[in-house]
């Protein structure tokens, strides 16, 4: 009799760790390939557009790092939170409460020169994510209350309130009684890169990316974080300010996050509406997972994660449902992720009884 | 007349990575009977009594329940067949009521739980045990010794015969107590069978119609009460040759650096963990703590640090009261601590040695420029330790997970030491080493004495306490029983002083 | 342990790029044979806000899409599901235009800025907004007034109830949806001045169970009629369960509640969309903003159940004459508001813009539109 058993790895060899994502894309795609198959659709074909779509034009790249964008920022956001080991789930609530802050300032200050308007509309996005970051960072910090309920929470908290927001006070007099904002005063509106949608917001994610490896990696303050994320009885038995340092991070997490909302408003849809963001706040926290938190590589797996998402979308004119394209895109995300558990385990066939 | 056993546990062995556990061990249990189990750490009883209850299985031997013998694949097995564990650490849900976590997890009958009924059961056991727990009431209002007695409560309703409880006086006051052992007599008066696991003689000497007593894995000795005396139990527990001599102990210590004056500290759950520690610590000596696990040791040596605060009493350093100092201001003293949780606590799991090296100066000024990091200082100085303390280790940018245990203990210790401190408090410095391991880190603490630095250790293994110490302290229930010249204290005194035993004027 | 996750990923991004090059070769070919085979084919793009499979507001404009292909041969669609408003709409549409459609509709008022932005693009495609707000010189907005067919089954609604309580679950408080409820409410009163319709907010386009809670409150409310403008059938089902009458939308929601359901105003877009495309296939088309009514069978009401007796159902198909031959019209005064103003006088009818801003409720209504 064998017997099958789980045993954690401990040292990964670079084998594992190139071999394994590839045979997730692999079964995933298998899996894709035996069910479109199944189903009476040209596996080759779909999965040829699919990449064509994603990446195979200057204009679908340029939308796939449209989509990108947000997922970045988002996956930045939250990472930090998790490299302290605070759940905050709350990316969705705290970009939604940035994207009313930013378009707060570009209804209000329209006449605003370009220069002096996007840095408010910045800041303004980046306070109110933070403010949403924050409260339950102070919730955890002083009380212990558990972080993953609270932001969960106020991820509803934000969602109404612009809800209420563009069905109210700021509804568009000229739009009839449809529930958007006011379209922004093209002062407020982020500088695109030649004639695509792609934003400012890239390089504002790239320079976040850098200032957070910088950061963790060289500084006294990431020194903290990092350690405090290890293991809180560590950071205390060496004196650091735990409490400070959770308060601190979400509210750069939940502000990284804001700032995610105001580059959607200010740089796609240059208005406030519902559904700004199509859960870009939970699509961060599995790119930042897939990417190990590692602030370059969350660039790159959301980049992967915006070709995953836009390929697979447009395969629908071939006469793919949308229910299948979901299937297609969940089977690569579940293949990754159980991916990683054979990344983390392995198995042992073991004779007994 | 030949009862027959309710539990008979025969020839056990169990061994985990590098230690053997449990070697050959027999255990009888006969209904009607409160059996203690003593043993020192490590002696085995959690693990025999794990098999027993289904956590782990045995390497070899057999376990016969009212002579079937018996397999148990989970704790859910051992249930069903009558036994029950309570562990210290209760098994409780916080929000639901007394019922409520009784019936959770139990056997269903039907479909639906009917509260009612419920209820109703749950009261009637508890009074007819004499528990007097309300089954309305909700866990997170009850008193630890009330929790204790829904755990109790919560076997009784799964029908077990065989009850085991892991040090269940630890969290109680002595009324409590009191009350518990009414409740297990009770028991076993009923046709039942008690297990405790513990290490407190006279609860021994009170409550227990027979007692087994492990060292190192192996049964030392088993007998009813009766038969035996405090001073063989003492004797069977810690008994072996001492090796005295190796040391040459400092007779003529410094002035105290350290002085601990009525010291009281809450525990995790809230209770006294430290009921009352006053002592002294001098320049150039060494001071072991001698006690079983989990008598106040822990509290202590974190209120000392800086990391848990006191309830009552103070700590003076060279003259100053420090009670109010946090860890980083006690740390700029000299005050240095090596706490028991190596990987975790002295040292930070899945970052590198070098980062490791500098976790208690990172934010002092030679290691910074600016708000970063001088890397290259901090690399130079994470070879300076690796050279000075002897560390065998491939790359310092490596993790410290790859470390073995004994270069762990060097590497941490080393950081401790470089900071030239004048108090180093030490919780378990060699526990999990090596003999070689051992004694190098035994060297470095003593070539530290012998500088001048007043050391104070937590140990557990009475050899090591006699190898090592100038004068040990005995902790027992929080408080510290007796200070004795290591000199000329007696290994049995110092075994029946940590199980209990009153103090005679020593 | 990162460096190494790093690779993992670099290793994977060069894997897929490899599969790119190769692919791209392949599907480009693919596309010019197919374009080939098919020169005379006319390309016409569906942008849906939802998904066919709804039975709702998406059902209905699938149903027109297959109209659309059964008429005109040439007609080739191609759809693209669950089109979120937001930063998605545009890419969207300018994947239709990229691939050849000649004609783009779309569905929800949402996707109004990213049809102008691609419009602009694509002078020579022609698009169809659905309750759009704004026209370009190839930018036309349609939609129907389905407050006709409302007020219609207000009159079923009206002459069925018992205890005078009918419920109304509503998706979002906005003119739309208050005129609906308002030209239902006056049907309702036509018959039976007694009568009030008590309005519940769902507050979504589609969401089976919030709706069903909707339904479920308006029950608990003692209304025997309810009536809905919600995608789902949802509401259907929970008056079925509860043994009560009800008013359908979209499509002919009877299936759903064959004992409930009585009738329900529908969509019929599959003629308009018949029409617009063959103008621009003929090259008669011009940008208009489009809204029909009964007349142009482009909103209807479904099969009367026939529960109803034979005197309501000709009250019901006299009324649809009146408004067919242009008699009457359903915002005729006298219309009194909640309070007991009137706010239109007798004989006069409101214009198309009032009743495209409406936002207030008719006398009978109960419930508030928030502000």
């Amino acid at each position: 009799m064998y017997k099958v058993r789980m045993v954690r790895r401990e040292h990964n060899s670079m084998w594992v760790e190139v071999i394994v994502p590839i045979m997730s894309i692999i079964l995933a795609v298998a899996f894709g390939w035996l069910f479109l198959s199944w189903s009476g659709h040209d596996a080759a074909a779909t999965y040829m557009r699919m990449l064509n779509g994603a990446i195979g034009s200057k204009y679908n790249l340029s939308e796939t790092v449209v989509k990108a964008i947000p997922l970045m920022l988002a996956g930045l956001a939250v990472s930090l939170a998790f490299r302290m080991k605070l759940w905050n789930i709350g990316g969705e609530g705290q970009l939604y409460m940035g994207a009313f802050a930013a378009s707060g300032i570009a209804l209000a200050c329209g006449d605003m020169s370009a220069w002096l308007l996007l840095p408010l509309m910045l800041l303004a996005g980046f306070a109110a994510g933070a403010i949403w970051g924050g409260i339950p960072g102070v919730l955890r910090a002083y009380w212990q209350v558990n972080e993953t309920i609270t932001t969960l929470m106020l991820n509803y908290v934000a969602i109404f309130w612009v809800s209420y927001l563009v069905f109210g006070p700021w509804k568009d007099p000229a739009s009839m009684g449809f529930p958007l904002s006011a379209r922004f005063s093209l002062n407020a509106y982020l500088p695109v890169l030649g004639t695509t949608r792609v934003h400012l917001g890239l390089i504002i994610a790239i320079i976040i990316a850098v200032l957070f490896y910088i950061i963790l990696n060289y500084t006294r303050w990431g020194y903290e974080i990092r350690v405090s994320g290890e293991s809180q009885e560590a950071a205390r038995y060496a004196g650091i300010n735990v409490t400070r340092n959770i308060i601190l991070v979400m509210l750069i997490s939940g502000g990284i996050a804001g700032v995610t909302g105001m580059i959607e408003v200010s740089g796609i849809t240059h208005r406030l509406q519902q559904g700004i963001s199509p859960g870009y706040g939970y699509t961060g926290i599995i790119v930042a997972w897939l990417a190990r938190l590692n602030p370059f590589a969350i660039i790159l797996v959301a980049f992967l994660f915006g070709a995953l998402l836009v390929g697979g979308f447009g395969i629908q004119t071939m006469g793919i449902s949308y229910s299948i394209v979901l299937i297609l895109q969940g089977a690569v995300l579940f293949f990754l992720l159980a991916g990683e558990f054979f990344r983390k385990y392995r198995i042992v066939l073991t004779k007994g009884d | 007349m030949k009862r027959e056993p309710l539990i008979e546990m025969n020839n056990i062995s169990k061994s985990f990575p590098g230690v053997l556990a449990n070697h050959n061990i027999s255990f009888r249990v006969y209904p009607g009977e409160i059996h203690a189990l003593l043993g020192e750490n490590g002696a085995g009883k959690s693990t025999l009594m794990s098999i027993l209850a289904g956590l782990y299985r045995p390497d070899s031997g057999q376990i016969k329940v009212r002579g079937r013998q018996v397999q148990f694949r989970s704790p859910r097995y051992a249930l069903e067949s009558g036994i029950g564990m309570i562990y210290q650490h209760f098994r409780l849900v916080n929000n639901f009521t007394v019922a409520e976590n009784i019936v959770l997890g139990a056997k269903r009958r039907g479909i639906i739980n009917r509260q009612e009924g419920m209820e109703g059961k749950v009261q009637e056991l508890s009074e007819r045990f004499g528990l007097g727990v309300d089954p309305a009431a909700r866990i997170s209002n009850l008193s630890l010794g009330e929790q204790q007695r829904v755990e109790i409560l919560k076997m009784l309703y799964r029908g077990c015969d065989v009850l085991i409880m892991d040090e269940p006086t630890t969290v109680l006051t002595p009324r409590e107590v009191q009350d518990l052992f009414k409740v297990l007599r009770f028991m076993a008066d009923e046709g039942r069978a008690v297990v405790l696991i513990t290490h407190k003689l006279h609860e021994v000497m009170e409550i227990a119609d027979y007692v087994t007593v492990l060292r190192k894995g192996e049964v030392a000795g088993s007998d009813r009460i009766e038969n035996l005396h405090e001073s063989d139990l003492t004797h069977m527990m810690v008994a072996r040759e001492i090796e005295y001599g190796q040391v040459n102990r400092n007779t003529a210590p410094g002035p105290a650096v350290l002085e601990i004056k009525g010291l009281q500290v809450r525990g995790d759950l809230g209770y006294l963990a430290v009921k009352d520690a006053t002592l002294d610590i001098r320049s150039g000596e060494i001071v072991s703590i001698a006690g079983v696990a989990g008598n106040g040791q822990r509290e202590l040596v974190e209120a000392l640090a800086g990391l848990r605060t006191p309830a009552k009493g103070s700590i003076r350093m060279k003259g100053r009261d420090i009670t109010d100092y946090d860890i980083r201001k006690r740390l700029e003293l000299g005050l240095n601590m090596v706490p028991e949780d190596r990987l975790g606590m002295g040292l930070v799991p899945n970052i590198s040695v070098m980062d490791n090296s500098i976790l208690r100066s990172y934010y002092r000024p030679e290691f910074s420029r600016g708000p970063f990091l001088n890397y290259s200082r901090i690399r130079k100085y994470a070879r300076s330790l690796v050279e000075n303390y002897n560390i065998y280790l491939s790359d310092i940018n490596y993790p410290v997970n790859f470390l073995s245990g004994g270069n762990l203990q060097k590497l941490l210790l080393g950081r401790e030491l470089d900071k030239r401190p004048q108090v180093i408090i030490a919780s378990y410095p060699v526990r999990g080493l090596d003999v070689a391991a051992a004694e190098a880190v035994f060297q470095l603490l003593l070539r530290e004495r012998d500088k001048g630095t007043a050391i104070l250790l937590v140990l557990e293994d009475l050899d090591d306490i006699f190898r090592l110490s100038d004068r040990v302290a005995v902790m027992y229930d929080g408080e510290i029983r007796a200070v004795l010249d290591a000199d000329t204290a007696d290994l049995n005194t110092i075994g029946a002083l940590m199980l209990g035993a009153a103090p005679t004027g020593a | 342990m990162m460096r190494f996750g790093k690779l993992g990923i670099m290793v994977l991004v060069l894997a897929l790029m490899t599969a790119l090059v190769v692919g791209c070769g392949t599907a480009d070919q693919g596309d010019k044979d197919a374009a080939k085979d098919k020169a005379e084919e006319f390309k016409v793009g569906f942008i849906y806000i939802g998904a066919p499979g709804d039975a709702g507001w998406t059902y209905a404009h699938d149903q027109g899409r297959i109209y659309l292909e059964e008429k005109i041969p040439e007609v080739k669609t191609m759809t693209l599901e669950y089109v979120p408003e937001g930063g998605d709409a545009e890419r969207s549409i300018e994947q239709l235009a990229q691939e050849g459609c000649k004609v783009i509709i779309a569905n929800s008022f949402g996707y109004g800025d990213p049809i102008l932005e691609v419009a602009k693009r694509y002078p020579d495609i022609t698009f169809l907004h659905c309750s759009g707000l704004k026209t370009d010189t190839n930018v036309s907005t349609y939609f129907g007034r389905i407050y006709q067919a409302r007020y219609l089954s207000g009159i079923v609604a009206g002459s069925m109830t018992k205890n005078n309580k009918i419920g109304y679950a509503a998706a979002y408080p906005i003119p739309e949806v208050v005129r609906g409820i308002n030209a239902f409410t006056l049907g309702v009163r036509s018959v039976n001045p007694d009568a009030t319709v008590k309005v519940v907010w769902a507050l979504t386009w589609v969401d089976a169970a919030k709706e069903k809670a909707a339904a479920e409150s308006l029950i608990d409310a003692k209304c025997d009629v309810l009536a809905q403008h919600a995608d789902t059938p949802a509401v259907q089902q929970a008056a079925e369960e509860a043994g009560i009458l009800s008013i359908g939308y979209n499509s002919d929601m009877s299936k759903f509640a064959p004992n409930a359901n009585l009738t329900s105003p529908v969509w019929n877009w599959g003629p308009y969309y018949v029409r617009a495309i063959q103008a621009v296939m003929d090259g008669t088309w011009k940008s208009e903003e489009y809204w029909g009514g009964v007349e142009d069978g482009i909103v209807d009401l479904a099969p009367i159940s026939d529960k109803v007796p034979a005197n309501v159902k000709q009250l019901v198909a006299d009324k649809k004459a009146d408004i067919i031959d242009g008699k009457w019209d359903v915002f005729t005064g006298p219309v009194k508001d909640q309070s007991g103003a009137v706010k239109v006088p007798e004989a006069q009818k409101m214009t198309d813009a009032e009743m495209l801003s409406f936002e207030w409720f008719v006398e009978g209504v109960e419930g508030t539109i928030p502000k």
